[in-house]
């Protein structure tokens, strides 16, 4: 597993980032999020980027941890630039990828100075309005489970791109793709019953059956 | 002290494209009555003990029969009874669903505590007590075999459920680790039950199960029940 990147773990702190309400940072990563469809030019999303910069700074997070997220995020950025210079040109491309450095940087200051229980919170009160359609609690706990997975799935590909080389069949998409696949099927699996195991999946006030209905998985006969 | 109850509990599986779907029996049917403070089970990989596990706190219904936890039946009373019995995983990665301890305990309190501040003095309360509040903030990921089984089992009893389910915690573990989790499920006042290959662990109980094809081939006294299993697994 690779070392913690932005999005991995809240980072504690006291900065002033770290004590912003949270609906203020959302409408930050929503404004930052939608700049590139507004922008004329290169300059406002150049802008965003030092800003966001200033924030990482000012909350004081590891620059390690932005260098880490970054790593991961890389060789996409180098093919869309290219793509989208090819099929466009050079300062459209440069929008494009600026645009999803600083909504990638502003998403992981959200969550690296904000605990993730305060999310859920956050997004409880959202989904408030909404409870007839959905369970608000399940909604946040979806979100918190995200957050979650996104290293878990980074490094299980990374460690199958190592079992595919160690057996030289780094080259075949194929032999990298299909068992990262199917080690997050299996993850989201075991997820789902150890949230289910502890009640998170229960309707908060009333009883609830068996999660599994009647009969049993043959994955747990052992 | 809580009382599991199994009458006749029977866990069936389809087998994938037999005509007139077909099943396949892979527990049961099963009569006992759980009450002691510890108990264990133990049996030959694909035996059942992971089925016979999660029939105790709902998350396997039986086919047939019924399982009741405090009088509680499993299938109409699930919620109730996965608040009382807590369930902890081999694995204990798959069981960490937050980005860290801290917020993971803070999930499981959650519907205890509806205030922000009471549920965060209370999941400190849950750390401090379990030794683990140097680990709280780390992320999961950076935690040790031996630290995420330990966090794990904070998280499960954060709720302080009347009884804990553990299947084979000790695989992941080196000797140290066991150790030391043998000594934190020793001291812990909730009854236990668990599933294990650890043959000395199993013998730390008041009662063992041994469950062999499906079905409990002894119960009793747990050295008794160690000769018995090492008779099956040396059995041509």
């Amino acid at each position: 597993m690779n070392g913690p990147g932005l999005f991995t773990a809240h980072v504690p702190g006291t900065s002033v980032v770290h004590r912003m309400p949270l609906w203020l940072k959302l409408v930050g990563v929503l404004v930052v999020g939608a700049t590139p469809w507004f922008a004329q030019s290169v300059w406002p999303l150049a802008v965003t980027t030092v800003v966001l910069a200033g924030v990482v700074l000012a909350a004081r997070l590891p620059s390690r941890r932005l260098v880490r997220s970054m790593r991961g995020l890389l060789p996409v950025l180098v093919v869309l630039l290219a793509f989208q210079w090819w099929s466009h040109d050079l300062a459209y491309a440069v929008r494009v990828v600026l645009g999803i450095v600083n909504a990638f940087v502003a998403a992981g200051i959200l969550t690296a100075t904000t605990p993730v229980t305060d999310l859920l919170d956050g997004v409880v009160r959202a989904a408030r309005p909404l409870r007839r359609v959905v369970d608000p609690e399940v909604v946040a706990l979806t979100l918190g489970v995200v957050v979650r997975s996104v290293p878990w799935v980074a490094g299980s590909f990374s460690s199958v791109r190592e079992s595919a080389r160690a057996r030289g069949l780094d080259r075949d998409p194929r032999a990298v793709v299909v068992p990262t696949v199917v080690h997050v099927v299996a993850f989201a699996r075991s997820t789902g019953e150890a949230l289910a195991a502890r009640g998170l999946t229960d309707p908060a006030d009333d009883d609830a059956p068996g999660p599994s209905g009647p009969g049993a998985s043959s994955r747990s006969a052992g | 002290m809580t009382e599991v109850r199994l009458e006749a509990a029977t866990v069936t599986v389809p087998v994938d494209g037999s005509p007139g779907q077909r099943t396949r029996t892979i527990l049961g049917p099963v009569d006992l009555v759980l009450a002691e403070s510890r108990v264990t089970v133990i049996g030959a990989n694909g035996s059942g003990k992971s089925t016979l596990l999660r029939l105790l706190n709902g998350l396997v219904t039986p086919t047939s029969g019924t399982v009741t936890v405090d009088a509680l039946d499993t299938v109409r009373h699930g919620a109730r009874v996965r608040r009382r019995v807590a369930f902890a995983f081999t694995d204990p990665i798959s069981q960490l669903v937050m980005p860290t301890g801290r917020e993971d305990v803070e999930l499981s309190l959650r519907r205890l505590h509806r205030s922000r501040t009471d549920r965060r003095a209370a999941a400190e309360r849950v750390l401090e007590r379990f030794g683990l509040a140097h680990l709280a903030d780390q992320s999961v990921y950076d935690l040790s075999g031996g630290e995420r089984q330990l966090m794990a089992l904070a998280v499960v009893l954060a709720t302080e459920p009347g009884l804990l389910v553990l299947d084979e915690p000790t695989t992941l573990l080196d000797r140290r680790n066991t150790l030391r989790l043998r000594s934190l499920l020793a001291s812990l006042p909730q009854s236990v039950v668990l599933a294990t290959h650890d043959l000395d662990l199993a013998l730390h109980a008041d009662r063992t199960l041994v469950v062999d094809e499906g079905r409990i081939v002894f119960d009793g006294e747990p050295g008794t029940a160690v000769e018995r299993y090492l008779a099956l697994s040396d059995a041509p």
